[in-house]
């Protein structure tokens, strides 16, 4: 019943150059004291909106990168761009981003990694492809995977210090996926 | 009109709140595994748990305490007989269940083989002619058989299953909170929220109208309010019929027309006319503002935007503009908030936090004026340095199920709870969308008394609402409030109007996202 997520390992010069832009993103968040998290929004060809997580900063769960980068966006954009205009994310949207998203109308959607625990177009949840009043969009993931997941564990780690209570299962997950490039660190 | 008149206005709504079922209930899934069944001496019954127990590990994470240890003959499911009893049922014998994960057969052969039946005239063991009678006498018994893995999640399934499968205890109290909330947690909430609820709901509706006919959204409101405020009012015996208003620590209505899109007017300003904005009458996308302007997700900000009060970093932020409503009951103090607060020598803020953000004198100034504010009542949300955070335990109340990003987004903020009334139900919800549509799509067999009880008695004329309209019923039913793949979870509740008949139902109007 999943709706089809395409698995992209290699993309177009342009496509690793946005990416690597979202990358930029989740590592000033990380710098923050944020989930490593980032993105942007690409608009005939021309960045138009940047976001990274920034819940911790303003005490509100709901403020992920994707919002604020819509927020930027629609500064100088009506709504109606969104649906010429591409999300380049470094992990999964969350089941609330990619709702979001589906509300408004975003063309398509890149992302790094899958998102185990939260991701809403493919992991827990396919709201880019259910049945909704919104049409759906596709979403191609695996861009710069290693380097996504390589920022969260760097974050996790780092939560790990202050919290007393840490979730021993969400650190399992981490370490086991990539041994090999762990030791790079 | 003046806020107070409108505090003044409002009349409670009168009904029951009931649960939302969590798509664990609605859609269970059924998960068997095999089992081991050895036929042993009844009068060893005891001793063969010992050796068991002591023997073979059990997976902590999968419990199997709903299948029972044993079965006697005459309890055995019908299908068994034929496996297990064959044709000639020695009385002596009992049953008994080695669920999984599964010892090797040698382990258990060995463990069983001082308690096997003995019946020097039982035929039932000489099958296999090569067995002989030494032999068939040290060895029990053993058949494989299929069992569920996960508990029952009612009486009838329980049921179901002793009948078909294997003996099955349905425990309701037992913890499942990967498939609902507790029943204690469930109850308890309830009850608490049940008397006031109807003031609430029934206040987000005068919030949405305020909304609506600003010209500003649609018609949706939402009233957060703290159980802690609630809790003290009544130990301090306040009647909360009165005092209710004491306990909203924040409401939002609707938005979305209100944003400026590339620099030019917003829809609302656009439309200079009285009442609703045009754009309520259908769905056009890009009139739609979008989820971050929706009244649950403007809640949240309107908290944390007072979670972050003097907060240098913060004073940049853009603030969301306010509706009168809005802006009363965020300015309001907590006239509650317990001694410690007011004497707040242990929990004055350290100045080193703000130091470290590397700022000078103006704020040293800052935190001494909030120090001086704590020995007053505090604002009813909590600052970040008294501890506040997201909007962790508060319930929210709102006039609509909210949609599928604002459901994950009342995760995300951390909500206890979430309130509305059913005729709010959306075709876009998060939470129970579904049946109000189509009935829950669960077999007869698969509803529990439990279920059949409160259905019957709250919501009959809405559950058997039908709707002829064969694109709806492919929606989701996502029960986001409660799901076992997500970290956080929330208790949802429904509302059922008492004489609540004549209310129109918000799904037969236009589509839209709560």
């Amino acid at each position: 019943m999943r709706g089809a997520v395409l698995t992209m390992e290699r993309g177009t010069v342009e496509q690793l150059y946005f990416m690597e832009q979202a990358f930029e993103m989740a590592r000033t968040a990380l710098d923050m004291g944020e989930t490593p998290v980032g993105c942007v929004l690409v608009y005939e060809g021309k960045i138009v909106g940047h976001g990274m997580n920034d819940t911790n900063r303003s005490m509100n769960g709901t403020r992920h990168a994707e919002f604020l980068a819509i927020q930027e966006m629609l500064q100088s954009y009506p709504r109606s761009a969104l649906r010429s205009t591409d999300l380049y994310v470094t992990v999964e949207p969350c089941v609330m981003c990619a709702a979001a998203l589906r509300q408004y109308r975003i063309r398509s959607v890149y992302f790094g990694c899958g998102n185990e625990r939260f991701g809403g177009t493919g992991s827990i949840l396919s709201l880019h492809s259910d049945p909704a009043i919104d049409p759906p969009y596709p979403v191609y993931g695996g861009l710069q995977r290693k380097e996504a997941i390589m920022l969260l564990r760097r974050f996790y780690i780092q939560e790990n210090k202050k919290a007393p209570k840490p979730r021993p299962k969400k650190h399992r997950e981490l370490n086991t996926k990539f041994d090999d490039a762990t030791s790079s660190i | 009109m003046e806020v107070q008149d409108v505090i003044r206005g409002v009349q409670p709504l009168i009904g029951d709140l009931i649960p939302i079922k969590t798509v664990q209930e609605t859609q269970p899934t059924e998960e068997y595994g095999e089992a081991y069944v050895a036929e042993v001496n009844v009068k060893s019954a005891a001793k063969v748990v010992k050796v068991l127990d002591a023997n073979i590990p059990r997976d902590p994470v999968r419990p199997m305490n709903h299948l029972r240890r044993f079965a006697k003959q005459s309890n055995l499911p019908e299908p068994l007989h034929p496996l297990l009893l064959g044709d000639n049922p020695s009385p002596q014998s009992i049953f008994v269940l080695i669920p999984p994960p599964l010892p090797e057969v040698e382990l258990l052969q060995e463990l069983l083989a001082p308690f096997v039946v003995p019946s020097p005239q039982t035929e039932t063991e000489a099958d296999t002619p090569s067995d002989t009678q030494s032999q068939s006498t040290s060895k029990v018994k053993l058949c494989t058989v299929k069992v569920p893995t996960l508990p029952p999640l009612g009486a009838a399934q329980a049921d179901r299953w002793t009948n078909d499968l294997w003996p099955v205890v349905y425990n309701p109290a037992a913890a499942r909170a990967t498939v609902a909330p507790p029943v204690q947690v469930l109850n308890r909430t309830r009850e608490f929220i049940q008397p006031d609820a109807g003031w609430y709901l029934s206040f987000a509706r005068k919030v949405a109208e305020e909304a609506v006919q600003s010209g500003r959204g649609r018609s949706v409101g939402a009233v957060v309010v703290d159980p802690d405020i609630v809790s003290r009012l009544l130990d301090a015996g306040e009647d909360m019929d009165f005092r209710w208003p004491d306990a909203i620590v924040a409401v939002a209505g609707d938005a979305r027309y209100s944003r400026r899109e590339a620099g030019q007017p917003s829809a609302a300003e656009l439309y200079t006319g009285v009442g609703p904005n045009p754009a309520t009458e259908t769905y056009n996308a890009d009139l739609e503002g979008g989820p971050d302007l929706h009244a649950l997700m403007r809640a949240a900000e309107i908290i944390a935007q007072k979670r972050r009060a003097g907060e240098w970093e913060a004073e940049n932020d853009e603030l969301p503009s306010l509706s009168p409503l809005e802006a009363h009951f965020i300015s309001q103090l907590d006239a509650t908030a317990p001694k410690a607060h007011s004497e707040s020598k242990d929990t004055t803020p350290s100045p080193e936090k703000y130091q470290k953000t590397g700022v000078e004198e103006s704020h040293a100034i800052h935190i001494s004026a909030a120090s001086k504010q704590e020995t007053t009542p505090g604002f009813r949300i909590r600052p970040r340095t008294q501890g506040g955070y997201l909007c962790t335990d508060l319930d929210v109340y709102l006039t609509h199920e909210p949609c599928v990003c604002c459901c994950m987004g009342l995760l995300l903020s951390r909500f206890r709870s979430v309130i509305f009334p059913q005729t709010g139900r959306m075709v876009t919800g998060g939470l129970a969308s579904e049946p109000v549509v189509t009935p829950v799509p669960i077999p007869e067999s698969e509803m529990t008394e439990q279920h059949n009880a409160e259905h019957s008695e709250h919501s009959q004329g809405h559950m058997l609402i039908q709707d002829d309209d064969e694109s709806k019923r492919t929606r989701q039913y996502y029960g986001l409030h409660w799901r076992k793949e997500l970290n956080w979870r929330a208790l949802g509740f429904e509302f059922i109007q008492e004489n609540g008949d004549h209310e129109n139902l918000a799904a037969d109007g236009v589509a839209f996202y709560a």
